[in-house]
């Protein structure tokens, strides 16, 4: 967890009794696990493997094992030095949504279907946004409007390195994705053993709620874990629908997944960067759909957060999703109390800013926002620091009763540690609001920020070499016959 | 009270009460009792179950009831189902036969399960063949129970491609007419319904309701 997570939800005896239950879970119930190494990797652990039925039951002592192999900390290598990422259980790092099947139209504020063009302009303005430091990316989205399906991976990654920085993330569909987009990495570290010394990809690996682990994405695992790559490890349990309703029994249930995934990740390789990832919401039992912006998303993350770090693993969450369909009142305390809680909970990367409507629409102007939110909850994560320079005894004795502190040193010394500095939001008094800032509310003004940085902001470039060859492999990946 | 009208109470609670073996003991009281198994199932289970949908379309009731009332009605319909079949005009009176799965390479079912709940609770029989179904299975089932929709669900862009290929094969085997092909998921949309060339598109349960009980009326508007 974060240095600062004031906000535990678990006390120990109920961290304890739900990573009893996970264990027993796996032992009792055990896994779906479809892929055929998989269940290799498991038997040979000495894991209970029925072949038939293709489940697989894991013993507490090859979990307790796993678990002490995965480190509690790990580097992400940025193509900017200045953006790499120590990943850590006591820090937290926030990962945007970039990838998405839909993207809210800047102009028209119509839902349509997101373009490569969309993502490179998504990946920019997030490289710009200060508080955004892993990076999902078009490699993930299983389609791009106007690019072949099955080259889809290829040019999501391209574009979006192209376009960024910062650590982008990568596919773990199927074998020959996670091939794909490995050696795309491998080619901007400068060489596979360069990748595996200093990884600069990571991906994400799904179980499927309730105990299920996927084919595709189970290979994706094997090839990442098998070059070091950091991976994260996230069950998506809908409380009531894919999980039990209550939420014990959802981070019980969730917790099996996760430690079974985390496992095989170790079992391939051991000392395999993993986080312990969450996107647990609840199903909104009136309507049959799932609600990524309720409370109890927040909830789950700040227990998960808890389970993570006895673990001594990072742990992966969920903030500022909404089921709003605008970037109106709805989009904004849904974001704002998810990722709250997430950060105060001690979840160490947030994924999730820029998405509306079920995580099914992107947005660049919740990006922006979102930047804006994410700002204020690193810092109140950084609490209240209380020395003697802090208590300023001196200077309260210097002003005495009845001055003011505008004109003390100590107040322009201390002020950009102590506040948080607005980037978006408008303090400004009505008419100066009106006359100075045209009256704008806080989505008019992310839709402008959005066009300054398309207009301005010069993301580093790729070197020509290296573009040329992640080109030529897009190429090799688009003429495979399908 | 007739002793016919309180078995029909007894089915009705048990609908609403989501009991599956009142169900089947109230619908075993209704053949015991001599009554006629259509008008009992009408009454007796279609009606609550009805109503339940409304309500839940209405946002009054909570999909896990409405869920565990359409099991209980499928308990409850099991146990008259013979007696059903023995009418002459049985098949007249019955709403159409899904058969309903998620596609190949997909194992997320969730949303299928709240389209099964509305579709029972509309009048259907569905037959769920589950998640990460092979195509095969769909034509296999849906030739066994004698279907008259098959409705596949996708909730991933690359799995959606499953459904054009379904239809593909339904092509080549000479079976497309025999069924009414209706698509849904996540990803999916009218265009790609029309792209691959399915009967229909429908957004969510409500919607697969709506344009199956359009069909059924312009079925029986034409016969």
């Amino acid at each position: 967890m974060s240095d600062n997570s004031p906000f535990k939800i678990l006390t120990e005896d109920q961290i304890q009794s739900i990573h009893q239950t996970a264990l027993g879970l796996l032992e009792e119930i055990g896994v779906l696990v479809k892929e055929p190494r998989a269940r290799r990797y498991f038997k040979q652990a000495g894991a209970v493997v029925d072949e038939d039925n293709m489940r697989v039951r894991i013993q507490p002592d090859i979990v307790a094992e796993a678990i002490k192999q995965a480190p509690s900390r790990f580097t992400l290598h940025a193509r900017k030095p200045d953006n790499t990422v120590e990943v850590d259980y006591r820090r937290l790092h926030i990962e945007p949504m970039i990838g998405r099947l839909n993207i809210l139209d800047l102009d028209t504020g119509e839902r349509r279907r997101t373009s490569i063009t969309d993502v490179a302009n998504l990946v920019r303005v997030a490289d710009a946004m200060e508080n955004y430091h892993l990076l999902h990316s078009g490699a993930i989205m299983p389609s791009i409007e106007g690019v072949s399906l099955h080259a889809a991976h290829v040019n999501g990654y391209l574009t979006s390195v192209r376009n960024t920085g910062k650590v982008v993330k990568a596919s773990s569909r199927g074998r020959e994705t996670a091939e794909d987009c490995i050696r795309m990495a491998a080619v901007v570290a400068g060489g596979e053993e360069a990748l595996r010394q200093r990884p600069n990809v990571f991906t994400t690996v799904n179980p499927v709620a309730p105990l299920q682990h996927d084919q595709g994405l189970t290979e994706g695992l094997i090839e990442y874990a098998s070059y070091g790559l950091p991976i994260d490890v996230t069950s998506e349990p809908q409380a009531g629908a894919t999980a039990p309703v209550t939420l014990a029994g959802l981070l019980a249930q969730q917790t099996a997944d996760v430690l079974s995934g985390i496992t095989l990740a170790q079992l391939v390789n051991p000392g395999t960067p993993v986080w312990y990832g969450t996107c647990g919401a609840i199903m909104d039992m009136k309507l049959g759909a799932i609600a990524l912006g309720a409370v109890e998303a927040g909830l789950i993350n700040a227990a998960s957060a808890q389970l993570a770090a006895h673990y001594n693993i990072p742990c992966r969450g969920t903030g500022a999703a909404t089921e709003s369909k605008l970037l109106d009142i709805q989009a904004g305390y849904e974001k704002a109390i998810t990722l709250l809680m997430a950060a105060l909970g001690g979840i160490n990367c947030i994924f999730y800013p820029g998405v509306l409507e079920h995580a099914l629409t992107i947005s660049l102007e919740s990006l922006v926002i979102d930047n804006e939110i994410c700002g204020m909850a690193l810092r109140a994560l950084r609490g209240i620091e209380v020395n003697a320079d802090t208590l300023a005894v001196p200077v309260i004795e210097a002003v005495g009763p009845g001055g003011n502190f505008l004109g003390q040193r100590h107040t322009l010394n201390f002020l950009q540690q102590e506040q948080f500095m607005p980037s978006l939001s408008n303090r400004q008094t009505r008419e100066d609001w009106l006359s100075r800032a045209g009256g704008k509310s806080g989505w008019e003004r992310a839709k402008d920020e959005v066009r300054r940085i398309l207009a301005e902001h010069e993301p580093p470039p790729l070197d020509a070499s290296v573009e040329a060859e992640l080109e030529r492999i897009v190429g090799e990946v688009e003429a495979r016959q399908r | 009270m007739s002793k016919h009208d309180d078995i029909i109470e007894r089915m009705q609670e048990s609908i609403i009460e989501a009991e599956e073996e009142d169900a089947e003991a109230a619908a075993e009281a209704a053949l015991a009792a001599g009554m006629d198994p259509l008008d009992a199932v009408e009454k007796g289970f279609a009606e609550p179950i009805r109503n339940l949908g409304e309500a839940f379309n209405r946002m009054e009731i909570f999909l896990p009831q409405l869920v565990l009332s359409a099991a209980a009605m499928k308990a409850g319909l099991s146990v008259l189902e013979p007696a059903l079949k023995a009418r002459a005009d049985y098949e007249a009176s019955r709403k159409g036969t899904v058969a309903i799965g998620t596609v190949e390479g997909d194992i997320h079912d969730i949303g299928k399960t709240v389209v099964i709940a509305m579709l029972r609770s509309a009048g259907y029989e569905v037959h769920d063949l589950g998640a990460d179904v092979p195509m095969p299975n769909f034509l296999q089932v849906a030739q066994q129970v004698k279907a008259d929709v098959i409705a596949m669900s996708a909730l991933l862009s690359t799995t959606m491609l499953r459904q054009r290929d379904l239809i593909e094969l339904m092509e080549i085997k000479g079976v497309r007419g025999m069924y009414y092909v209706i698509v849904g998921g996540a990803p999916v949309n009218e265009s790609w319904a029309r792209e691959i060339g399915a009967d229909a598109f429908a957004l969510d349960a409500f919607e697969t309701v709506a344009v199956l009980n359009a069909r059924e009326r312009l079925e029986s508007s034409n016969a």
